[in-house]
């Protein structure tokens, strides 16, 4: 028989064994393994949030049949507005088409819009991510920006079988080549060290001299489309703040996120499509 | 019981005394053996301990200077001549891929060892190889992105691997906004690639005033502020700029940021230990209003230009002495030494001569320019009044030898202000003997001429006032009356610069002797004054008349020209055209100084023109005339209506 002081320190020994072991572990297998517990637990994730949409469902169905009408008379004018908007984009996508072939100039890239439900948010100082319901199961690739009716969410970081985690703008790890709106000249856009429950901030860079704004002025911050990644004129954020860098050739300075990014069901990532040759 | 062994059996025990001595002994000499440790350890962890934390310091840690961007330089209207404009790159933190260097090295010496050559390279070639694949493999991820097809240089690297591992590794420099951008959005955050932003210099008007605003090379000395820490450690320094002419030069300790860094803990390889001990954010220098005037300067400079010569300019506001214009053809263009000037580009600089500042540190003969000069020492020392005169036949003789007119005329009676307005010879032939050469040189000599003019940068110590000891000290040769004669209408051995002249000019127009010429610009400096020059009111008056007539029917009329005239605007003025004898034969430089509005002076000019081919006439009404007309049009022009700012829309104004 043991003795006893040698069974109260078991468990120490038993999770130094265990850390012994996952050290020695060879890089592929701890790979497998962790993808293997993401994927195991993605399907509860994601009946959670089926869950969820049924609770939804439901909560909806006890509203009376006058708000659902009048909600149906808002969606259909709705409808009706976008299906006008689509008849003008159609027009001069075709006019742009046309003269990019009189010019023979390459086609943009273009991209596959991919709606996906948000199955878990994650903010904490550690994580500002979301993890939506598709995956690579639905075509999504990594490092796809991700937008939703108010501007950019962010950039897809890890695609998994049918889920997929993005990574949000107000994230550190989140860079965006913005403009600030009407101006042509790229600020370099980064994800600020946000806390977990205050308004979500980001940090600019490289912003030109004759930029500037008030906290009561604001300026809209728009993705320039330089960058090759982003499509341009999202909504970033806004500008509220600047001040002369200690280089005196930019300015550096605050942009104020939207409080909705916390808060978001649907996003739509933009897989990108592969670029046509030049005509 | 007995306790003594030696009673049991009789066999060989230990036995034990209360007292041995040479036990004794023994314990003392461990007890001095641990007194000398105890000893040593306090020397060395008590005494000792600030030494080796200092050698532990200097050992470890390392310190990075940045220098502070460079101040600007506005002209008097707040338009930045000089600014800094970003020079993007992309850099690489070697210090951050040390695991990388390691695996691939294994890698490498891996594959060796499978292949069997026994031609293997050694453990340091192949540490060479491995980090010249990792940088180059970070080197491809970025000309993926920028669709581009840079090199890299294997001993470039590893220079810099060796001497400056703490510093970030160019691999693209001078990227455009879009490649910038590019990168900025598809390199990860946490890459050891990064995209950089440099200060260098721009010059959103172009090259004007070239000479006069200077240039700046690569300064590999940057230095930090005394109280900026770690003084004592290994130092790496990024390159900073120096100023190496004009301005730049003369105020780089003001331009000059203030150097910022910071200090790092780094391991025995010399890798980098995030994050630094202490950092310091670099100053932006000081910023530089100079008196020029932006407009003026252009103006002066393609008037220059359109006559295809060498040449110089500069225009004095009389009231404060700030200069407006400082403009000396050929030049060299400001952005050719960005980053560094080439070989072929400094070759064509020396080639056209273009390093001179011709308004500064050109020596030229004043020609009939200096006969104002005559003129006041005449009336001053009473040789010359106002109404006297000279009868002109077109020739005069002095001593052995016959001296010629302006244009070999016979112009009959002339008086002081005709012989001005004409630019009569005999006249001031005939009155600067009378007058005499001491007289002359004197008066030169109360008007400043013989030194330096006294502007903030270089300027030639060369000018001279001739006089007849002067000329046996240097030629032991005696003053002739000849002498006399030639420096009465500036010629011979005068030399003096442009801005010699300006200043000067705008002595006269304020009836004073000396204008200190600056090219700072103060919104509200006082009124400068010197010594009033001692004419009469006569004097003078007869002087500033024939100045003018000169500039309506004289040898600067075609400043009536319907293409040049200025409407309102009365000119004071004087033409020259100096001769020089050179091997060639004798070249031309043409003069011409004036001042406006003659009611109230506000501005003084002095313009030379510098002929190239021997025989060709290069005359002061034809040649400089225009030049300060297009001068005197745009400071009319911007005195009626003043300019909306040409500040470009990336620049602020300046503060």
């Amino acid at each position: 028989m043991l003795p006893q002081r040698f069974d109260q320190a078991k468990p120490f020994l038993t999770l130094g064994i265990a850390l012994l072991a996952w050290l020695l572990l060879p890089t592929a297998v701890k790979r497998v393994a962790r993808a293997g517990f993401f994927e195991l637990q993605a399907p509860l994730e994601t009946t959670a949030s089926y869950v969820r949409d049924l609770q939804d469902f439901w909560a909806l169905k006890t509203r009376s049949k006058n708000e659902l009408i009048e909600a149906g008379r808002d969606l259909a004018r709705l409808n009706a507005a976008y299906e006008s908007r689509i008849q003008q984009d159609a027009s001069l996508r075709a006019e742009l088409e046309r003269l990019q072939s009189i010019l023979n100039l390459p086609v943009p890239q273009g991209y596959r819009a991919e709606t996906a439900r948000v199955v878990k948010r994650d903010f904490t100082s550690w994580w500002q991510q979301l993890v939506i319901r598709k995956g690579r199961n639905h075509g999504l690739v990594e490092g796809s920006p991700v937008i939703y009716a108010g501007g950019v969410v962010g950039r897809v970081r890890e695609v998994h079988a049918y889920t997929a985690v993005v990574e949000l703008i107000s994230s550190p790890g989140v860079r965006i080549a913005a403009a600030a709106e009407g101006d042509t000249r790229p600020i370099s856009y980064q994800g600020g060290v946000n806390p977990t429950y205050g308004p979500a901030t980001g940090l600019i860079e490289y912003v030109p001299l004759d930029v500037f704004v008030t906290p009561d002025t604001p300026r809209r911050l728009v993705t320039s489309g330089l960058g090759g990644v982003f499509p341009p004129n999202f909504t970033v954020g806004y500008i509220t703040r600047v001040e002369p860098s200690s280089d005196g050739l930019f300015k550096t300075g605050e942009v104020r996120l939207d409080p909705g990014l916390s808060a978001l069901n649907e996003v739509t990532v933009l897989v990108p499509e592969s670029p046509a040759p030049a005509r | 019981m007995s306790v003594n062994g030696t009673e049991r059996g009789g066999g060989l025990v230990e036995t034990h005394k209360g007292y041995n001595p040479r036990v004794i002994v023994f314990y003392l000499f461990i007890a001095i053996l641990l007194l000398t440790l105890a000893g040593g350890l306090a020397y060395q962890q008590l005494l000792q301990a600030g030494n080796f934390r200092e050698s532990e310091r200097l050992q470890n840690q390392r310190r990075i200077l940045v220098p502070g961007p460079r101040g600007n330089i506005y002209d008097r209207d707040g338009r930045p001549l000089v600014a800094n404009r970003p020079r993007f790159a992309v850099t690489l933190y070697l210090g951050e891929l040390r695991k990388e260097f390691r695996s691939e090295y294994i890698r490498i010496r891996k594959a060796y060892r499978e292949t069997g050559d026994k031609d293997v390279p050694s453990p340091s070639q192949m540490e060479r190889i491995a980090r010249f694949t990792v940088v180059r493999r970070y080197l491809d991820q970025v000309n993926r992105a920028l669709s581009r097809n840079e090199k890299l240089d294997a001993n470039d690297l590893e220079k810099h691997f060796r001497q400056q591992l703490l510093l970030p590794y160019l691999l693209v420099d001078d990227l455009q906004t879009s490649e910038y951008a590019r990168l900025i959005e598809q390199l990860p955050v946490t890459s050891p690639l990064q995209v950089y932003a440099s200060s260098i210099r721009d010059y959103p008007l172009g090259s004007i005033a070239a000479q006069t605003l200077g240039y700046v090379t690569a300064n590999d000395a940057i230095e930090a502020a005394e109280d900026f820490p770690g003084a004592e450690l290994t130092t790496f320094k990024m390159k900073g700029t120096i100023g190496r002419e004009g301005l730049e030069s003369r105020f780089d300790e003001l331009l000059q940021g203030q150097t910022g860094g910071a200090i790092y803990r780094v391991d025995p390889s010399g890798y980098r230990v995030n994050p630094p001990l202490s950092k310091r954010q670099p100053v932006h220098g000081k910023n530089l209003h100079t008196s020029l005037d932006a407009d003026l300067q252009l103006a002066a400079e393609k008037a220059i230009d359109s006559t295809e010569l060498a040449g110089a300019a500069a225009a004095i506001d009389i009231r404060t002495g700030e200069v407006l214009v400082l403009a000396s053809k050929p030049d060299y263009t400001l952005t050719d030494f960005i980053p560094r000037l080439s070989h072929g580009a400094a070759r064509d600089i020396t080639a056209r001569g273009a390093w001179l500042n011709r308004a500064t540190q050109g020596l030229y003969p004043p020609g009939s320019s200096f006969k104002i000069l005559t003129a006041i020492a005449g009336l001053r020392s009473g040789h010359i009044q106002p109404d006297s005169v000279v009868e002109c036949t077109g020739t005069y003789q002095v001593g052995g030898r016959t001296y010629v007119c302006n244009n070999h005329r016979d112009r009959g009676p002339i008086t002081l202000a005709q012989a001005i307005e004409k630019s009569c010879n005999t006249f001031f032939y005939d009155y600067g003997l009378k007058t005499g050469v001491e007289s002359l040189a004197a008066e030169a000599r109360r008007h400043g001429l013989d030194r330096p003019a006294g502007i903030e940068t270089a300027e030639t110590r060369g000018m001279l006032i001739p006089d007849p000891a002067w000329k046996k000290e240097r030629r032991d040769s005696r003053w002739y009356p000849g002498d006399t004669a030639n420096m009465s209408i500036g010629q011979g051995d005068v030399l003096v610069s442009p801005l010699q002249m300006a200043a000067f000019t705008a002595s006269v127009a304020r009836d004073e002797l000396t204008t200190t010429p600056t090219l700072l610009h103060q919104p509200d400096r006082p009124d400068r004054h010197s010594e009033r020059s001692g004419l009469t009111r006569e004097q003078y008056t007869a002087l500033i008349t024939g100045m003018e007539a000169c500039t309506v029917t004289g040898t600067a009329k075609v400043l009536q020209a319907p293409f040049m005239k200025i409407p309102g605007l009365r000119i004071a003025g004087k033409t020259g055209t100096a001769q020089k004898q050179t091997a060639e034969g004798t070249i031309n430089f043409a003069w011409f100084i004036c001042f406006a509005p003659v009611e109230n002076p506000r501005i003084a000019i002095a313009v030379m023109i510098a002929g190239d081919t021997p025989g060709e006439e290069t005359g002061g009404g034809r040649y400089a005339v225009p030049v300060a007309g297009a001068i005197l049009k745009k400071w009319d022009e911007k005195q009626k209506s003043p300019p909306a700012s040409m500040l470009p829309t990336h620049l602020t104004p300046a503060p």
